[in-house]
């Protein structure tokens, strides 16, 4: 019994995680129709600076997250005016193998730089616990956690009362009558990537704390977020979260029951039940 | 439409790749100096690892060369070894060892890390009957498949938990219940396999046995599923990434044993480095140790501590047991050629098969598969921060520390 | 929907060609396959190595072609037929020690249309991103299943003892090529071709028109799905060992659709030249810069899809020269 309650905080402890990914995945996806194949790239770019960041300045990895999403978040941008933007509304194969090949290339680069040997942050306080009851629960995972739940409140904060949000939703709902009232939608959509990818970073430096690094550590990401976003819900900040928060649960009672080794193969159980079930999602708003 | 032009790509397209192999220049095989190939992950999972094959297999160059080199019949030739990234992908060694052999026409291949990638290289150079020694696949399926130019220095894998085992078992305060835990992967499967039917053997009670995948990135399912089960003995078969995973994880969810052993990480310095205090009092299974008393033949350094020295000089850390092992790996071709006096591949491979000598490294000898089943295994501990051998009593230069004290007295 | 049916007139406009391609293009690649066939007599391993990956990655590109070109259905997983393909093989081998090629590739298309069949009648009801990740993970999910059964050989994976005659894992690649070649020659020009592409450009018009999707898209993934797991077949045996990272690498998943894009989607000959182009840029960047081979691949999929996203065949084929291109380049753009 005490490894149903143990599995279950687990779950939520890496929920957190995986909510804020999705939720850099679903802006881009919800808003900007494209497939982002580099988003685990991203995640990784963002595990990477918090390294860099602590071995070299020993900055704790949570003063980190701000300056891995400004920097992602430029880098995001960049990425999208000047590259993506050619193919933005092109057929899906085009932005899937665009994003496919971006991947490839970043973590490439990221490969020469610091070789594929694995790499980790051991903070002072990494292994330090408190018990609830029954269960262990890791004091950096928890606070990864709270980190999360902020990061998630403020992206809700920014999209309903900020001016660039509302354009941005906008833009999604209708982009001719965006362009009419004004919206330069070359910009927004820059803008849209790059809180994709700041929200990345910010994930990886979460993600840092935790696992381990290496230059392929962002592939798995990639198809849990997707799972999450479908489960959650497209284009809402509330359906990453749950979303995320319930696909940690599930992976982590899935594992234990069904075998570690099979966690993708539970993403694609999921992902084929929601679909047929219930494609809007657990928060999605039912569309034509 | 231009078909001429479609003619005109396919036709250069094919000329170009074609012409491909002649842009390569192969290794410079000239009349006086041996060529190996040895096809080496510097990137990918197993980089780390494979770097420290890498030193092994430089040492063991360096000593030679600036020490006469190798005498073949009447005469004397310097030793040249070629190096390619296989970039942890058995395919890639596959394809490299064939280019190595086919292309450059080296000599002899010394054996890449890690089982798979010597499986799929074992593949090939039995194809091109060319003979490859290597000292870090140590997974029996290679050796079970009939092929007859294949030899590994080291112990099978199954054999790295045993004296673990065997250690607690002569401790006051025996264990009764054994936790085993593995990635899944030839070598740590059989890592796995062997020490459950060792603990089986020996009266203990196996209480949990799963697999993750290799490649995982997060144990916290496996870490709270072991502390259900309250064992004595924490066992864990896998490679580096993984130990420090599991380990780190041991003491997020405080977990107690007696001991925890992993059959690869404690070891190497980057375990030490990247834990921290978290690392004392780990066990580790190893095939050498610098306390090994064994006095080896002529042509090479015959004294375990003189090569921990040596080697230590040269770049800067105590060898490990997979440094040892890469080194051991050249010595085996050094005197099969001797011994054949010639270089003619079927010589050497039969003088490989009659090989029969004591090295700093232990006995190399092959059985009719392949493997050295005849040198034993050593058991390491983290004490302090620094690696001490603690088992068996011949070779250990300090005493166990059993049981493991709890997370919270330390 | 308003975007890629402008994007479709769009293509017209540039010049996109038929069904079938150019007539020049299909004639080139016979004779090239046809001088494909002398490659063993040269006996040099590493070179038969190469050409019969050249051969396998055109017959995967090939697959791709029928169910991702033609019917437009991207799929982004249709190496787990492949990997089916290698694990037929490493199974025959390891319980019933059948070594014989023909019987592995009969087989692994056996098994690859009954899977396709299964999964594909659920599976191709959802479009666009979601059945191109759905396959995606249906190709990990195998992946991982796969690993986790022991009699299938779990994390260790199969050996699988080769045939003396090396050169007839060759000659067996290059027949299941030019079997897949001259299958999609002849489904590009019969009614079989047709109710493909009309799926492709209107679904529900082709519906209307009495061509029912459900078992035109079966049909397709079915047969795509045989090309790949004949071709790993073969390869398991040229290989010698399988496991599951081997038999589902993301490489055979991804290059198949790269070289298809280079060659020219949804034509005959462009997956064989796309292989052939692709394999050669990709041994040279091997050859001279191992260490950073994959950045220079990467560099150049990012480039052949900004620039070249109809493959180079229609680079020819592009009216009003430089202007044209330029312009061809912006159509996509915000």
């Amino acid at each position: 019994m005490e490894l149903f309650f143990q599995d279950l905080v687990n779950g939520i402890l890496a929920g957190g995680i995986f909510a804020v990914i999705a939720l850099g995945f679903s802006l881009v996806w919800g808003i900007m129709n494209i497939i982002n194949l580099a988003h685990g790239a991203f995640v990784m770019l963002g595990a990477y600076i918090a390294y860099v960041l602590f071995s070299a300045f020993h900055l704790d990895p949570f003063i980190s997250i701000p300056i891995a999403f400004v920097l992602m978040f430029g880098f995001g941008y960049a990425v999208q005016r000047y590259v993506i933007n050619f193919v933005v509304r092109a057929p899906m194969l085009t932005t899937f193998l665009l994003t496919f090949g971006l991947a490839l290339l970043i973590v490439n680069v990221v490969l020469v730089i610091f070789h594929g040997d694995i790499k980790g942050i051991t903070t002072s306080y990494s292994g330090a616990n408190f018990t609830l009851g029954p269960v262990t629960v890791p004091w950096a995972k928890f606070l990864t956690l709270i980190a999360a739940l902020a990061i998630t409140v403020l992206m809700q904060l920014f999209m309903t009362r900020t001016k660039t949000g509302r354009a941005i939703r906008a833009t999604s709902m209708d982009i001719g009558a965006a362009q009419l009232a004004g919206v330069r939608v070359a910009h927004i959509y820059a803008i849209v990537f790059g809180l994709g990818a700041g929200l990345a970073g910010a994930a990886g430096v979460l993600v840092s704390m935790s696992y381990s690094l290496q230059p392929s550590m962002g592939d798995p990401f990639i198809i849990k977020a997707f799972v999450v976003c479908v489960l959650g819900g497209l284009g809402s900040v509330e359906g990453a979260l749950i979303g995320g928060l319930v696909y940690g649960i599930l992976e982590s009672f899935g594992s234990q029951w069904i075998g570690t080794g099979l966690q993708d193969a539970v993403a694609l159980v999921v992902l084929l039940i929601v679909l047929v079930v219930r494609p809007r999602g657990i928060m999605g708003k039912a569309t034509a | 439409m231009k078909n001429s032009r479609i003619a005109a790509i396919c036709a250069a397209a094919l000329v170009a790749v074609l012409a491909l192999p002649a842009t390569v220049t192969p290794a410079a095989a000239d009349d006086s100096t041996i060529v190996f190939g040895a096809a080496l992950a510097a990137t990918g999972r197993d980089s780390r690892e494979g770097a420290l094959t890498r030193d092994g297999y430089e040492f063991w160059k360096d000593y030679v060369n600036s020490h006469g080199g190798i005498k073949v019949g009447g005469k004397t030739y310097k030793v040249a070894i070629e190096y390619a990234d296989d970039e942890t992908n058995p395919q890639t060694a596959a394809r490299l060892v064939e280019k190595f052999i086919s292309q450059d026409k080296v000599n002899f291949i010394l054996g890449p890390y890690g089982s798979p990638n010597s499986a799929s290289a074992a593949a090939v150079v039995e194809r091109y009957k060319v003979p490859m020694v290597e000292g870090n696949g140590s997974a029996e399926k290679i050796f079970n498949q009939g092929f007859k130019y294949t030899f590994a220095v080291l112990s099978p894998a199954r054999r790295y938990l045993e004296f673990v085992i065997d250690m607690a078992l002569h401790q006051k305060d025996k264990p009764k219940t054994v936790a085993i835990v593995s990635a899944n992967d030839a070598f740590s499967i059989e890592v796995a396999a062997g020490a459950n039917d060792y603990a089986l053997a020996h009266g203990l009670k196996v209480v949990y046995n799963s697999k993750y995948p290799a490649d995982t990135t997060d144990v916290s399912g496996i870490v709270s599923a072991i502390k259900a089960t309250n064992p004595d003995l924490i066992l864990n078969g896998g490679h580096l990434q993984d130990a420090i995973l599991l380990q780190r994880g041991f003491k997020e969810q405080n977990v107690n044993a007696k001991v925890f052993a992993y059959s690869v990480g404690p070891d190497t310095p980057d375990f030490r480095k990247t834990l921290g205090k978290d690392a004392d009092y780990v066990f580790g299974g190893t095939q050498w140790s610098p306390t090994a008393k064994y006095k080896g033949a002529p042509g090479f350094i015959t004294d375990s501590k003189v090569y921990a020295a040596e080697f230590a000089k040269k770049y800067g850390h105590i060898p490990d047991y997979h440094n040892a092992e890469s080194s051991a790996t050249c010595l085996a071709f050094q005197y099969a050629i001797e011994k054949a006096g010639s270089l003619d591949p079927q010589k050497v491979r039969d003088a490989l098969a009659s090989l029969d000598v004591v090295t700093f490294y232990g006995l190399l000898k092959f059985d009719d598969r392949g493997i050295n089943i005849y040198k034993p295994m050593a058991v390491n501990q983290i004490q302090n921060g620094e690696l001490k051998t603690v088992w068996p009593t011949g070779v250990q230069n300090a005493q166990p520390i059993y049981p493991t004290p709890d997370w919270s007295k330390r | 929907m308003a975007a890629e049916a402008a994007s479709g007139a769009t293509l017209r406009r540039v010049g996109f060609g038929g069904i079938t391609g150019s007539r020049g293009a299909f004639f080139a690649c016979c004779g090239l396959l046809v001088v494909l066939l002398a490659v063993p007599s040269l006996h040099n391993g590493y070179i038969e190595n190469l050409f019969r990956g050249v051969l396998m990655f055109a017959t995967l590109s090939l697959g791709w072609n029928v169910i991702g070109g033609y019917t437009g259905y991207v799929s982004f997983g249709n190496v787990v037929f492949f990997g089916l393909g290698t694990y037929t093989t490493a199974m025959l081998w390891d319980k019933l020690h059948q070594q014989n090629i023909a019987i592995a590739i009969v087989t692994a298309m056996a098994v690859a249309a009954i899977f396709a069949l299964v999964l594909g009648v659920p599976i191709l009801r959802l479009r666009g991103h979601y059945f191109g990740i759905a396959t995606l993970g249906i190709a990990l999910a195998t992946q991982e299943i796969i690993a986790n059964i022991d009699w299938l050989g779990g994390g260790s994976g199969v050996t699988i003892r080769q045939i003396d005659n090396f050169s007839l894992y060759y000659y067996a690649m290059w027949a299941v090529c030019t079997a897949s070649f001259l299958a999609t020659f002849l489904i590009a020009r019969s009614k079989l071709g047709y109710a493909f592409v009309a799926i492709r450009e209107n679904e529900e018009a082709a519906t209307i028109l009495g061509v029912d999707p459900t078992r035109y898209k079966v049909l397709a993934w079915m047969i795509s799905g045989m090309m790949a797991a004949a071709a790993g077949a073969v390869f398991a045996g040229a290989n010698g060992f399988i496991d599951a990272p081997t038999a589902f690498a993301t490489d055979d998943n991804v290059f198949p659709i790269v070289m298809a894009i280079l060659g020219g989607v949804g034509t005959i000959a462009g997956p064989l030249v796309g292989a052939l182009v692709l394999t050669a840029i990709n041994e040279t960047l091997w050859s001279h810069f191992p260490e950073i081979h994959t950045l220079f691949f990467g560099a150049v999929i990012v480039l052949v899809v900004l620039f070249l996203p109809r493959g180079i065949l229609w680079l020819f084929k592009l009216r009003g020269g430089w202007r044209g291109f330029i312009a061809s380049l912006k159509v996509y753009r915000v």
